[in-house]
């Protein structure tokens, strides 16, 4: 970055002079030396100090060289043009500076406003969150209040609502703060992929264990072939996408609706859906529910995007023809490790 | 005599939610606020089971792990964060035999507990006939069958069956298995599990899709449960 600017003020140098040599005929040698001057600012409004310096320089040099009397040697035979070339170096000096000073303020009028940007999206954030924790706090401490202080008056069977709606909110409060912090890891970073060789039908197997009870309400439908290749992921992370993309088909759909995990291979990657048979998505756009607290989506989506691309696959969502919604993404297949022996034998 | 379980845990309010849960079960309990403390009461008291959380303020809970296997198989449970996978296998591949992620629910925990207390009488006695489901495995004979037909597992399929069922109920990682199956060399080839673990789950479960006995633990490794306690929650 640093080169092309001395490139530049040697060839503002080189330009100006053949410029001035052509206007030197019919002009005074004060409006040459305004053209080289010229040559100076433009070299300040692009590049930094040093090149400025070496084309006010050169200037001077050549100035000196092709038009102060003796032309053709750098003598100076009337003193007054030393006060011009010490004009001249001066004025390249102030104007490198002044655009200096106004280049520094563009700057840090720019990574304000990119503060203030990310400042917009923090407080977003944080009133969202905050949002989604005051139900469960308020339950939490109205309800452990009323057992602590009330507990004796109550009979068995309210304790154990009261301690119950306790339990679940507190669990469901505690998943979304791991989901805040895993957001804040996958934007900042932070999170290494983890690859190794896995079976998706594996990952689903556990993912649908482990939602059982949420998902109880719903008829699921799995549809993964057998012969399905094994991919390089991190298995812990697209476990986090089936159970985000199940959990989002399970709540935005009424009980008893079909869900659909799929599946298969296409073009070198493998695409994976979860379909529901539900009322299907809101007009809008498709894209937006991807984004960090879009309403209702939380941050399940936002998460499941950010994993996915980490893996180099995509993610979008499909209003399915006729009624329901498909959420796909991809994962790239890549040519498979050797199996042992005996695997092979059957 | 109650079995005794050491509890090393720097959270107060943590320590007091298991010794509650754990009291109110039979157990005898020992705390330790932290890990030079527990690896002493470890020696001191000889409980028959440490529950140990990762995160300690003095040292890892990975050190700890450590200077009680130095001298004793006692059952060692991890408690961790879900944000601590790694330190999470490292644990078990240091000689944790289980791990309950926070937060949990006493079932989970009171599950593990009984588990691990029951697998290590376990490990003296040796029980080696496998019930899961329409499925039994005697892995002393050599013999499996499901819905009363005999099934064919090959030799490799036998030896992991065989290296899941020591820890039955417990988690076993991808390493300890490769290790155990395969060798030291193989420590990495954690496709030759999955290709195994599919075939064993075609051979033994009722709905290999959704594997009941042969369960998958993801990012970590496996947990096979029989059916004398397979009314353990995930």
């Amino acid at each position: 970055m640093k080169w092309p600017g001395y490139a530049w003020a040697a060839g503002a140098t080189f330009a100006s002079t053949l410029v001035a040599l052509g206007l030197d005929a019919y002009f005074h040698v004060v409006n040459v030396a305004l053209v080289y001057l010229l040559a100076v600012v433009l070299v300040a409004l692009r590049f930094r100090r040093g090149p400025v310096i070496v084309v006010s320089v050169l200037n001077v040099v050549a100035f000196n060289f092709f038009f102060i009397p003796p032309r053709g040697t750098f003598h100076v035979d009337d003193p007054q043009y030393l006060l011009t070339f010490a004009m001249m170096l001066g004025v390249g000096l102030i104007v490198s500076g002044l655009t200096e000073r106004v280049r520094a303020r563009a700057q840090a009028q720019a990574a304000l406003e990119i503060e203030a940007e990310t400042e917009r999206v923090r407080s977003a954030l944080l009133a969202s969150i905050s949002h989604d924790l005051r139900t469960p706090l308020a339950v939490i401490t109205g309800a452990s209040s009323t057992l602590a202080e009330r507990g004796e008056r109550l009979g068995a069977e309210e304790r154990a609502a009261l301690a119950q709606s306790i339990f679940q909110q507190a669990r469901d409060m505690s998943e979304l703060v791991t989901k805040v912090l895993q957001m804040t890891r996958l934007e900042s970073g932070a999170i290494k992929l983890e690859r190794g060789w896995d079976s998706l039908a594996e990952i689903a197997g556990a993912v649908l264990r482990r939602l059982h009870d949420r998902l109880a309400t719903h008829l699921m439908m799995i549809d993964l072939p057998d012969d399905l290749p094994l991919v390089r992921v991190d298995a812990s992370l697209i476990e986090q996408v089936l159970a985000n993309l199940l959990e989002n088909a399970a709540r935005h759909t009424p009980p008893r609706t079909l869900i659909r995990l799929r599946a298969h291979v296409a073009g070198g990657e493998m695409v994976v859906s979860v379909e529901d048979f539900g009322p299907g998505l809101p007009e809008g756009d498709l894209e937006r529910i991807f984004k960090k607290f879009h309403k209702g989506a939380g941050l399940g989506l936002a998460i499941c995007r950010a994993i996915v691309e980490l893996h180099k696959g995509r993610i979008w969502a499909e209003r399915l023809p006729g009624v329901g919604t498909a959420f796909r993404f991809t994962l790239p297949l890549e040519t498979p490790p050797p199996m042992p022996v005996e695997a092979l034998a059957g | 005599m109650n079995p005794t379980i050491l509890v090393v845990e720097d959270e107060p309010e943590i320590r007091q939610f298991l010794r509650t849960s754990l009291k109110a079960e039979g157990y005898r309990v020992v705390e330790s606020p932290n890990g030079r403390r527990g690896s002493l009461d470890a020696g001191m008291h000889k409980p028959d089971l440490a529950i140990v959380d990762l995160g300690l303020p003095d040292f890892d809970g990975i050190e700890v792990i450590r200077r009680i296997r130095e001298w004793s198989p006692m059952p060692i449970i991890v408690l961790s964060a879900r944000i601590q996978e790694r330190s999470k296998i490292d644990a078990l591949d240091t000689g944790a035999d289980d791990y309950i992620t926070k937060p949990f629910g006493v079932g989970e925990l009171l599950a593990r507990v009984r588990v691990a207390l029951r697998n290590a009488i376990r490990a003296s006695t040796g029980e080696k006939m496998l019930m899961l489901g329409p499925s039994s495995v005697d892995l002393e004979k050599r013999r499996a069958s499901k819905d009363g037909a005999e099934v064919h597992l090959t030799v490799i399929e036998f030896r992991l069956l065989g290296c899941l069922a020591k820890h039955l109920g417990m988690v076993v990682t991808h390493k300890q298995l490769l290790q155990e199956v395969w060798g030291p060399t193989h420590v990495e080839d954690t496709h030759y599990l999955r290709v195994y673990m599919k075939q064993l789950r075609e051979k033994l479960e009722p709905d290999p899709v959704r594997p009941k006995y042969l369960r998958t633990e993801t990012g970590v490794g496996y947990r096979l449960v029989a059916d004398e306690n397979s009314g353990m929650e995930p």
